[in-house]
């Protein structure tokens, strides 16, 4: 046994053994008590330290984003079943302010990189639900021809796809897209870090919408 | 909105049912829904009372928590009428049909619930008494009754004054279109006076988005019109991004006279529409008085309130410090640094409801996480916002350092429109995260 350096864990398995094990010795052979209290240990620590649950801390975000982040719209995006990579990148950027928002900033503010890691977890393992809203088949083809010729290579198959740097669109709110897209243009040079944002740059007014209703079309 | 409004079929079945057992004496066993007719012995019963924006969140979450749960919520209302937006009822940018709400989707999913009023809570026996003799037993009381309005604190004030003339709209309902018809009533040039009240109260930025959507309703149909606010307040809520935005849109339509030059209004004399303040008395068309406020009855009536009239809950599970196995969220609760809105009792709705799941699961109450997000629209392209981050510290809720607070006080035009889209896509999903 090392009492160097102990940790807070450490510290109170000790003290828990120095307490209670004084007592019970006699009861358990040394070796399966030290076992048994350092497990115990372990646990009590991580209560006192208030350790929140994933699904604690992600359950905050249904207010806005919607039960198990599957969103009820229009401006606000579905974030189940999102890329893990992804969605930590998103949230880390905002807690930093290296991505401009209203108001997600502010609340990032609120959490470790651990309880992001936490929060972006519980919601990639969440279902994707894609909206079901009326299609306007003429806009969301203009779109498509906007799609194929300049964002397939990255948001591939239809914008189903996902990695950690693309996010899917296929299936979101289409509102989302628009603001999204419309900010990033917005922003000029501050956006232009990001994949695709020179793409962005050149989009008139009537293509965002028509790129936006597109990927909104796609299930 | 009244019980007596009609109730579907089966609900009036149930309640037939429930009463005539509780007449013959007989133990009443709770089988509102079909899901758990056949579980003869359920792992514990939680009764949620109030389905509002905790009371509904927490029923559905207690049942996401642990199916296995028997979850009764009893609500004396048909229909939910939600109070956040309800403000643009008065400027006419919405209508209350978009404001209401049935509770079929927390019955799909296994939920009993209940349309009753509940006026009796015994915390030894642990079950609770419906204004019709029902009565729900329970292992766990999950109470979010809401605010009351402390009208004799205002002289010549009264519950009836405010059903009849002068309506505080602070529950959304009748009172909402009774203000909203007395200022279509009233002459251009005329003055419609907002009484705020003292804090601590719901929705703490409301009265003052309240004058900003009256303001927004004059500026188009009345606009020699006024807005007075008179405050027992000499601060509020978003008070700076407020200011701007009144002189912004509606420029000096809107005024706002605080306690210390004489706001705080002591008496009104109804006949002649006259609020007495301390130094004067003002005159005026149209008078809204949002009286001071504290729990709803059903809690004070039964012992889990203490002198400051609201209810003492352990910050962590929302039990009452007072009653064990009863929880108090939402707007009657006392939640350390959180306010009194909509998302925050959905917040502790979550919180609650996995605390008590843990309990009756023979487990630890879980590490919380709470936040709170409030917008308030302006006008039609003008939002702003405040979020609070929330955590556990020394058995108080407390502000997370460095996190939350208002919207940019430079912020430019597109973020304020922005936020107004925000403000419905909020609206939308805690709405769906209530009653879908």
């Amino acid at each position: 046994m090392t009492t160097r350096c102990p940790t807070p864990e450490r510290r109170l398995s000790q003290r828990l053994r120095q307490t209670t094990a004084a007592r019970w010795r006699p009861r358990l052979p040394s070796q399966a008590w030290l076992l048994a209290m350092l497990l115990a240990g372990f646990a009590l620590g991580a209560q006192a330290e208030g350790v929140r649950s994933a699904a604690m801390l992600s359950h905050t975000c249904a207010g806005c984003h919607g039960t198990d982040g599957a969103s009820a719209g229009a401006a606000m995006p579905t974030i189940a079943g999102m890329d893990k990579g992804y969605l930590v990148k998103v949230l880390e950027d905002y807690k930093d302010d290296v991505r401009p928002s209203t108001i997600m900033g502010r609340i990032m503010r609120g959490y470790s990189d651990q309880e992001i890691a936490a929060i972006a977890s519980f919601f990639a393992d969440r279902p994707w639900v894609s909206t079901e809203r009326p299609i306007d088949g003429e806009l969301a083809y203009q779109g498509e021809l906007i799609h194929q010729q300049r964002c397939e290579s990255c948001h591939a198959d239809g914008g189903r796809g996902q990695d950690a740097r693309s996010p899917r669109l296929a299936g979101q709110w289409g509102p989302y897209i628009q603001y999204a897209l419309e900010t990033c243009r917005a922003r000029g040079e501050s956006c232009k870090k990001r994949q695709g944002a020179e793409r962005v740059m050149v989009l008139e007014d009537a293509e965002i919408q028509a790129l936006a209703h597109y990927y909104e079309s796609q299930k | 909105m009244s019980a007596q409004q009609p109730m579907n079929p089966s609900r009036r079945r149930f309640l037939g049912s429930v009463s005539r057992a509780a007449a013959g004496g007989a133990a009443v066993s709770l089988l509102g829904a079909p899901a758990i007719l056949h579980a003869d012995a359920p792992k514990a019963r939680v009764v949620v009372v109030g389905g509002g924006y905790g009371g509904a969140i927490a029923a559905k979450y207690l049942k996401l928590a642990d199916p296995e749960l028997r979850v009764t919520l009893i609500e004396r209302n048909p229909v939910y009428v939600s109070c956040p937006l309800s403000n643009e009822v008065l400027s006419g940018e919405r209508n209350m049909e978009s404001l209401t709400f049935d509770y079929r989707g927390l019955s799909r999913r296994g939920i009993a619930v209940m349309g009753d009023e509940i006026v009796e809570i015994d915390p030894e026996q642990r079950f609770v008494r419906g204004k019709g003799g029902a009565v729900y037993n329970y292992d766990k009381l999950i109470l979010s009754p809401g605010v009351s309005f402390d009208f004799s604190s205002i002289d010549g004030m009264s519950a009836e004054l405010a059903d009849s003339t002068l309506p505080h709209a602070w529950k959304a309902g009748p009172q909402t279109l009774l203000l909203r018809r007395q200022l279509e009533a009233m002459p251009d040039g005329g003055v419609c006076a907002i009484v705020a009240p003292p804090n601590p109260f719901r929705c703490p930025p409301g009265p003052y988005e309240r004058a900003a959507q009256i303001a927004l309703y004059f500026s188009h149909h009345k606009p020699k019109s006024k807005v007075m606010i008179y405050d027992a307040k000499d601060a509020f809520s978003k008070q700076g991004l407020f200011q701007a935005a009144w002189k912004e849109h509606y420029g000096d339509m809107i005024e706002w006279v605080p306690a210390a030059a004489g706001g705080n209004i002591e008496a009104i004399d109804a006949d002649s529409m006259t609020l007495v303040g301390p130094v004067e008395d003002f005159e005026a068309d149209v008078i809204n008085l949002i009286p001071p406020q504290r729990a709803a009855e059903l809690a004070v009536n039964n012992g889990l309130v203490d002198d400051s009239g609201w209810c003492p809950v352990n910050q962590q599970t929302f039990e009452s410090t007072l009653h064990s196995d009863i929880y108090v969220i939402g707007d009657a609760a006392m939640a350390g640094a959180m306010p009194k809105s909509g998302y925050a009792a959905n917040s502790q709705g979550k919180v609650c409801a996995m605390a008590v799941a843990a309990a009756i699961n023979g487990q630890p109450a879980p590490a919380p996480s709470y936040v709170n997000t409030c917008y308030s629209i302006l006008a039609p392209d003008h939002g702003i916002s405040v979020a609070g981050v929330y955590e556990l510290k020394d058995g108080e809720i407390v502000s997370v350092p460095g996190a939350g607070g208002l919207s940019a006080a430079d912020a430019d035009a597109r973020t304020r429109a922005i936020e107004v889209q925000f403000a419905i896509g909020w609206y939308r999903n805690i709405t769906a995260d209530m009653f879908t």
